[in-house]
């Protein structure tokens, strides 16, 4: 008997899957979060007329929306192993506590990148109709938020998983995560920038972005998967 | 694995204390349990008895001392240690929006045990909870929801149970349905209880333990033990107000 890492990492993320697709309660939140916040940017664009070109502040509006939206998921990310004592079982099971990292870490991903995915055309509707387009294939704003979301989500987890016995948690997660994203969220603005906007140096640009992003990325998967044994054993 | 681990004190506690800042919880607490034995843990709220339980079962690390349990270290060998483990706990430790049988799988599928479609549904037929398997546990009564519990800490077969007051809260029915599923498997498994219920604790136990201010104030064999001058000094600890 024994399980191996594989197979617990498949049944962490398919039990998180399975109670997210029940209750929608990250989706959701997140979703109208999202939402609300396109209508918030409509609003206080209104004024500003056809000739401001609201490409150049699309990207930054983007991932302002996204970072918070984020911060909103991964608060409700632990709720349900905090409820009825889960996390002590989960603790209490062979399993090696970088596989719960890799497992959570996952499962927010495909939740983030779900709701970012059905976020921008809302965001493209509201704010490019009638207007010029985005300048580079879409592919591109695809590996955007794919090397943005890995970090948030990495990030994100390795947070949420600390502040889950802290009082005051939402406020802890927020003051913490968003200073240590920025170094990410530079990168994804600048590489959505370049998406967005095109130019003849808007490919060397954007994936020069996106290589600081995959750095970002790298680091703190790294030391996110280093400090989880620490962070969920305190 | 070594599914034959052989060994002869269940628990091995020396000098064992975990303190939480200056506050010590647990100060200095040693003892030993013979394999298949029932050890009540008795003591005030404040006690230290669920941090220790919670040592014991490689949840919190010790700040000093050693505890083996079932023979193995509970720092060192933490993980193997896990799969030989079961809790039961006042908190039913179970998922909310997971169906009963999704409860068990999932924590089948963790512990690696084999065919876990059949051990699970002969779980659920002995706790009695089958016509309920496919229900969210969010609708289980408080009885329900510790049988299950009970049918989770035993999934794969655990060499010891650790049941950290495990009648809170349950009605008296409930309590009759509990205390058959602890006869069934106290044979088999060493047990060790928390409990505020001295005369059910006594009444259960092959050893019984006082705990205050993260003291042992009593450790003794059933057979050994004074009924009167066991409940007097319980009622002197539970005086001390360390609560």
């Amino acid at each position: 008997m024994g399980a191996s890492s594989w197979q617990q990492f498949k049944a962490i993320l398919h039990k998180d899957l399975v109670m997210e697709m029940r209750t929608r309660e990250m989706i959701t939140s997140m979703g109208m979060y999202a939402l609300l916040t396109m209508v918030v940017y409509q609003i206080a664009l209104a004024e500003a007329g056809d000739s401001f070109d609201v490409r150049l502040v699309m990207p930054g509006l983007i991932w302002v929306a996204f970072i918070f939206m984020s911060l909103l998921g991964l608060n409700r990310s632990f709720v349900h192993e905090t409820d009825q004592g889960c996390i002590d079982a989960l603790l209490l099971a062979p399993i090696d506590r970088p596989v719960i990292f890799f497992a959570k870490f996952v499962g927010n991903l495909i939740f983030l990148l779900v709701v970012e995915l059905l976020s921008l055309p809302v965001f493209s509707f509201l704010f490019l109709q009638g207007r010029e387009g985005i300048a580079n294939p879409v592919w591109m704003l695809g590996v955007v938020l794919l090397g943005a979301s890995i970090g948030i989500s990495g990030v994100g987890t390795l947070l949420a998983t600390m502040s889950v016995n802290t009082s005051g948690k939402d406020i802890m997660l927020t003051v913490v995560f968003v200073p240590l994203m920025y170094p990410l969220l530079r990168a994804a603005v600048g590489a959505t920038f370049a998406v967005v906007i095109g130019g003849p140096a808007s490919v060397f640009m954007f994936w020069s972005w996106m290589a600081w992003a995959a750095g970002f990325d790298v680091i703190m998967l790294v030391a996110a998967f280093g400090l989880y044994e620490f962070v969920i054993g305190a | 694995m070594d599914s034959e681990l052989t060994y002869t004190d269940a628990l091995e506690v020396s000098g064992l204390t975990r303190a939480f800042g200056v506050r010590k919880a647990l100060d200095d607490v040693s003892f030993t349990l013979p394999k298949g034995a029932f050890l009540s843990i008795f003591g005030p709220n404040g006690a230290g008895k669920t941090t220790l339980v919670k040592v014991l079962t490689t949840l919190l690390n010790p700040s000093k001392g050693t505890a083996r349990v079932c023979g193995m270290d509970v720092v060192r060998d933490a993980v193997e240690l896990r799969s030989r483990i079961g809790l039961i706990s006042h908190n039913p430790l179970l998922y909310a929006d997971l169906t009963a049988e999704e409860n068990l799988l999932f924590f089948s599928h963790l512990y690696g045990v084999p065919d876990p479609e059949r051990r699970v549904r002969d779980l659920l037929v002995n706790v009695e909870l089958d016509h309920r398997r496919l229900d969210v546990t969010r609708t289980f009564s408080r009885g329900m929801l510790q049988r299950l519990s009970i049918a989770r800490a035993l999934l794969h077969h655990p060499d010891i149970i650790f049941l950290d007051e495990p009648y809170s809260g349950l009605d008296p029915h409930a309590m009759d349905i509990l205390d058959e599923l602890i006869a069934q498997i106290r044979g088999e498994h060493t047990l060790v209880m928390i409990s505020h219920d001295l005369t059910k604790g006594l009444e259960l136990c092959t050893h019984a333990l006082i705990l205050a201010d993260g003291k042992v104030v009593l450790q003794q064999p059933k057979t050994d033990i004074d009924e009167g001058l066991f409940r007097e000094t319980y009622r002197a600890t539970v005086g001390m107000g360390v609560a």
